[in-house]
């Protein structure tokens, strides 16, 4: 077999901003969907009976959609039913965001379960609000307890925003498969990208296992 | 002799009557009990005979169904604000001391300072330093709650309860989880307290502490004070059956100590 390499290094300034472009997807994403995620379990939790049904709906909608149909629906169907054109990054940012959110919602839901209610009930003997109590005491505990879910969600979410290259996003796997195209080298660009994307997932598995270790909780 | 013998205080907390249902289970039918300033009422009683039921409906962790409960002469609020002020001023102890594990012993004890009073940093870690110190734990204030001994935790579950500076002290079988050689640390911290004058509920099994730090006792039995009186009366010359059997079952014949 006839391998060429150069490729690889000819394309390495259009597959560095690819790669730039896959983890800004990621990190927006998270700082999206975890915050939100946050308020979806609380709304489960804690909220109105008729709100509550309505966050359940939402979770059990996106958890059980494949996330590429979610891509594609959000790409075809969302501008024709609301007039509302977005860019193929808002909007590969939209449905990953409602996906993930939808996950890390249920997430949340199950660490703040797994605190002992005398925690709530200690924090609000003080005198604090419901709102107090679980911001200050059940939340920090509930994220600590998470952490190792929430970092395999983010490593997921890593190699997941590949699915965003069905509607054109530049990232990684997008631009890969474009340069494979151009280029016929199929095995040199499919082994660049599994390359990129190990070297750059491995280490961020890595990293959140010790910010796991560093601040665990133990009781 | 006990302070209500002597001269009691105000009334601070009356049950009248009060009810508590967990579906078709009665857990509490119809309780009478007055708490009086600077006393310290014991309630004792069988497991599941209601008496950590009745502690935890005066700061409202639990709602009643029937009859009422009055701190400080007004009935408890149902406004939720209202609510958190008493709260605030009942300081409550739990049977498995409820830390807060991702806070140090200081940090535990600083929180309600913080976040209720909404006090300074420096302010409520002075305060909170000043409780501990109280509780003889000092040396800990770093510590968190997992590198404590039990009797340690419930120490500092003393002092965040009292860092609130409140009117009374609830306490929920507080030596019911600790080891035995532990359980005297916290029974001295709370006679200390008692001595203070601090107004103190206690649900207990330890009949010694109830019969020499007690200024009342109130035995119950399926939901219902079966007798209360000072612990003269409830333990060296019972009037009811109930109190007998319990006592006797708890091998209780008279102080050992």
């Amino acid at each position: 077999m006839n391998l060429d390499w150069s490729v690889v290094a000819a394309h390495r300034g259009v597959l560095a901003a690819a790669t730039g472009m896959t983890i800004l997807l990621t990190v927006a994403t998270m700082a999206i969907a975890v915050p939100c995620g946050i308020v979806v379990a609380s709304v489960r939790l804690y909220a109105w009976a008729p709100l509550r049904a309505m966050a359940t709906a939402y979770v059990e909608l996106f958890r059980n959609l494949p996330l590429i149909l979610l891509v594609y629906w959000a790409f075809y169907v969302l501008p024709i039913a609301t007039d509302v054109g977005l860019s193929p990054f808002a909007t590969g940012l939209a449905a990953l965001a409602l996906n993930v959110t939808a996950y890390n919602a249920e997430t949340f839901r199950a660490g703040i379960g797994s605190i002992r209610r005398g925690q709530l009930e200690a924090a609000m003997a003080l005198g604090m609000s419901r709102t107090q109590a679980v911001r200050r005491i059940v939340l920090p505990q509930a994220v600590r307890r998470i952490l190792p879910v929430l970092a395999s969600t983010w490593v997921s979410l890593f190699k997941d925003t590949s699915l965003v290259s069905v509607i054109a996003v530049p990232e990684l796997a997008y631009v890969a498969m474009q340069i494979r195209a151009q280029t016929f080298r199929v095995l040199e660009m499919l082994t660049a990208m599994a390359a990129i994307y190990w070297l750059l997932g491995y280490p961020q598995a890595k990293l959140v296992d010790w910010i796991q270790r560093r601040y665990a909780v133990t009781e | 002799m006990s302070r209500r013998a002597k001269e009691s205080g105000a009334t601070i907390i009356r049950y009248r009557g009060v009810v508590k249902r967990y579906g078709a289970f009665e857990a509490l039918s119809g309780v009478d009990l007055d708490v009086h300033a600077g006393e310290v009422v014991c309630l004792i009683g069988p497991s599941g005979s209601g008496k950590s039921t009745l502690l935890r409906c005066t700061n409202a962790l639990e709602t009643i169904d029937g009859g009422a409960i009055e701190f400080e002469g007004a009935e408890l609020p149902r406004d939720e604000r209202a609510l958190r002020e008493v709260r605030r001023r009942m300081g409550m102890v739990f049977q498995s001391f409820e830390l807060f594990p991702h806070l140090t012993a200081l940090h535990n004890v600083a929180e309600g300072p913080r976040t209720v009073l909404q006090a300074r940093r420096a302010e409520a870690e002075n305060r909170a330093r000043a409780m501990l110190a109280k509780v003889g734990l000092s040396d800990k204030a770093t510590n968190y709650p997992a590198a404590l001994s039990g009797g340690q935790q419930q120490r500092v579950a003393i002092a965040r309860a009292l860092a609130m500076e409140p009117d009374v002290m609830l306490f929920d079988e507080p030596t019911s989880a600790l080891d035995p050689e532990t359980i005297g640390e916290v029974l001295s911290v709370m006679k200390a307290l008692a001595d203070e004058g601090m107004t103190m509920v206690v649900v207990t099994h330890e009949m010694t502490f109830a019969r020499r730090v007690g200024d009342w006792v109130a035995v119950f039995d399926a939901g219902r004070i079966v007798e209360q009186g000072p612990p003269r009366q409830i333990f060296d010359a019972p009037t009811t059956e109930r109190t007998r059997d319990f006592l006797s079952h708890l091998g209780w014949h008279g102080e050992t100590l």
